[in-house]
């Protein structure tokens, strides 16, 4: 269970500071997927990076703290100030630019055992590499490959084999399907669900595509202006959308057949504009698990 | 593609450019519109005061042609010439330091050019790299910039004031070196090599200096650019050692068109040659050029100028071939 405490996080621009996640209180319950959406700027990938313990300069953590509630590879609990010796260990990372993560001059066998997550004996490391991504759909050999001598989606499936190959209890997916086809997204996402039914941890899923949260997590996390707007249950903020913002993220999924969509979206577009949401830190329980920034009755407003 | 047939097609343009490039330096000359035996007659006669008769005209032109390869119509010459350079190695007498074969000279002189360049080009750019390396790796902290500033320093001071203002400081002001060397001949014995390493060490001295600015400043810029790229994120997100990633990441991506800037440095190195040798009285190929342009010397000139063209071709072949070592996306095209 990771529990955030009124977390702000800024960033320092000369004299000048900017808040990118303000007063974020959570919890994240384990053997979890959590989808987090919002807006570009709305402090999804801040947050991501904090909870990753990689906070270094320009960006600050100004008040609040993390709590992982969660065991190091050698047994003591990890804290801010030890996660990063637990990367890939206890905590792994997916990144969105398959494409051009690995390093592209080093074989990709290489790439697997050149972090301190791998210092005790590589070669046993590399052999069960080798079965791991066989498990992956992966063929053994993609290991001695080149990246570029694979497919964009084998190349995201190398990315999932070594952020799940240790185990992790908990793994950050920063848009994971972004840079790929539909259908090799469907399958990089089943695969993922796969391992994390498995392995029983905890997964945060950043997207900007509602089908994805829909389709694979359990907890929606919708952010807007560095707060969160709502938190809950995956059906029930799908099925009930508290906030206006959620709603209108929501409806821009399209459906197949629906002539409406294109009124719908004009609509938005020209509400988009100059759209605001106020977003209050506090957060209130709608329903049992489902969290919404703002009383009901002021969800309607909507300050130009 | 294989290999072999990487290897050979390379080999094959090698070989190609070698051909265009002598043949070039056969027919630039013949398009002058000046006959060289023509006018050798010419000045032969109007110091005889004409009173040469026809037939020891027409003798000397048969022999003057025959010693300059002259002889037939232009096809025939070609061949000729082409036999004599590539099977021989034969560029004729010197005309200054007759008999004396061009091949020999450029022979003796060879070694000393190739010691001196080579070992100082490759020192400069070694050194380069890695100051650049450093700074740009660590391009946000403020210590690197001091890295980065030598370079800035020492790149725009043309060659030949960096070379007189050593030679001023290092063999005049304070006499560590001398001012003009002395290089031994005849067999080698240890301390004649140190001697020579120690006569040499001035004139590697600038070149070190000169090439090391360029280098600093192209592998830093290199090196900030790919410590920018996601594979090298992710690898800090991994958990990486900074040792790792600045090596392996970092280095490995930002050497590709270091290694090209390299050996197009190695093929140049005939130019350098020039100016250095000059400076400091050093016996390679660049006094050598020196004396034979002054003099009119075409024989060495052509000897110069083929070995300059094998040396740039021979340096493209080189790149040709290591390119694929050292990025594998070149090696499966």
């Amino acid at each position: 269970m990771i529990r955030l405490n009124d977390l702000k996080i800024s960033y320092r621009l000369g004299t000048r500071t900017i808040d990118a996640v303000d007063g974020v209180t959570l919890t994240i319950p384990d053997n979890c997927v959590v989808g987090i959406a919002g807006e570009s700027g709305s402090g999804k990938s801040t947050l991501m990076k904090a909870i990753y313990g990689d906070i270094q300069s320009p960006m600050y953590l100004s008040r609040g703290s993390i709590d992982y509630g969660l065991k190091g590879a050698d047994g003591s609990p990890v804290t801010a100030e030890n996660v990063r010796k637990e990367w890939f260990k206890t905590i792994s990372y997916i990144p969105q630019s398959s494409m051009n993560s690995l390093n592209p001059v080093i074989r990709i066998r290489e790439q697997f055992i050149d972090f301190p997550g791998t210092d005790s004996n590589k070669k046993r490391v590399l052999e069960r590499a080798r079965d791991y991504i066989g498990k992956l759909g992966l063929p053994a050999e993609a290991m001695d490959s080149y990246p570029h001598q694979l497919s964009g989606g084998m190349r995201q499936r190398m990315m999932i084999a070594l952020a799940t190959f240790f185990q992790p209890e908990l793994i950050i997916a920063d848009e994971p399907t972004t840079a790929l086809d539909v259908v090799v997204q469907k399958d990089i996402l089943m695969l993922l669900m796969e391992l994390q039914e498995k392995m029983g941890n905890t997964i945060l899923v950043v997207s900007h595509d509602m089908g994805v949260h829909y389709q694979v997590t359990h907890k929606m996390l919708i952010m807007y202006a560095g707060r969160v707007v709502e938190y809950g249950d995956t059906d029930s903020v799908f099925a009930d959308p508290q906030h206006p913002y959620t709603k209108m993220l929501i409806d821009s999924l399209p459906t197949i057949g629906d002539d409406s969509m294109r009124g719908v979206m004009a609509s938005q577009a020209g509400a988009g504009g100059d759209r605001a949401y106020r977003v209050e830190p506090n957060l209130i329980e709608v329903k049992p698990g489902h969290f919404v920034a703002q009383p009901a009755r002021q969800k309607e407003e909507v300050l130009a | 593609m294989g290999v072999l047939a990487y290897v050979a097609k390379r080999f094959g343009l090698y070989l190609a450019v070698l051909f265009i490039g002598l043949t070039i330096t056969f027919m630039l000359p013949r398009l002058m519109p000046i006959n060289p035996v023509d006018g050798y007659i010419g000045q032969i006669q109007s110091r005889a005061n004409g009173t040469l008769t026809p037939e020891a005209i027409a003798e000397m032109r048969a022999n003057l042609e025959v010693l300059y390869g002259l002889q037939g119509d232009i096809f025939t010459q070609y061949l000729s010439y082409l036999k004599r350079v590539i099977i021989d190695f034969d560029f004729g007498p010197s005309f200054t330091y007759y008999p004396t074969e061009v091949s020999t000279m450029i022979v003796t002189a060879l070694p000393w050019t190739l010691g001196l360049l080579l070992t100082s080009t490759v020192i400069a750019w070694l050194l380069g790299n890695m100051v650049g390396l450093v700074a740009g790796y660590f391009h946000k902290q403020k210590a690197a910039s001091i890295l980065e500033f030598i370079g800035i320093l020492l790149y725009p001071i043309p060659y030949y004031i960096l070379a007189v203002s050593v030679l001023l400081i290092l063999a005049y002001i304070f006499p560590i070196f001398p001012l003009s060397p002395t290089f031994p001949v005849g067999e080698m014995t240890w301390p004649k090599v140190g001697m020579i390493i120690y006569n040499s060490l001035l004139p590697a001295i600038t070149l070190v200096l000169a090439g090391f600015g360029w280098n600093i400043l192209s592998m830093k810029a290199l090196a900030v650019a790919t410590t920018e790229e996601p594979y090298v994120t992710y690898a800090r997100l991994k958990g990486a050692s900074n040792w790792t990633r600045m090596t392996r990441y970092v280095f490995r991506n930002a050497l590709l068109p270091q290694v090209t800037a390299l050996a197009l440095s190695l093929g140049m190195i005939f130019n350098g040659a020039l100016l250095t040798e000059i400076i400091f009285s050093y016996p390679g190929i660049g006094l050598i050029m020196r004396t034979a342009s002054t003099g009119g010397d075409y024989n060495v000139l052509y000897g110069a100028i083929t070995l300059s063209i094998l040396a740039v071709a021979t340096a493209g072949l080189v790149i040709d071939l290591i390119y694929p070592l050292l990025d594998p996306r070149i090696r499966t095209k």
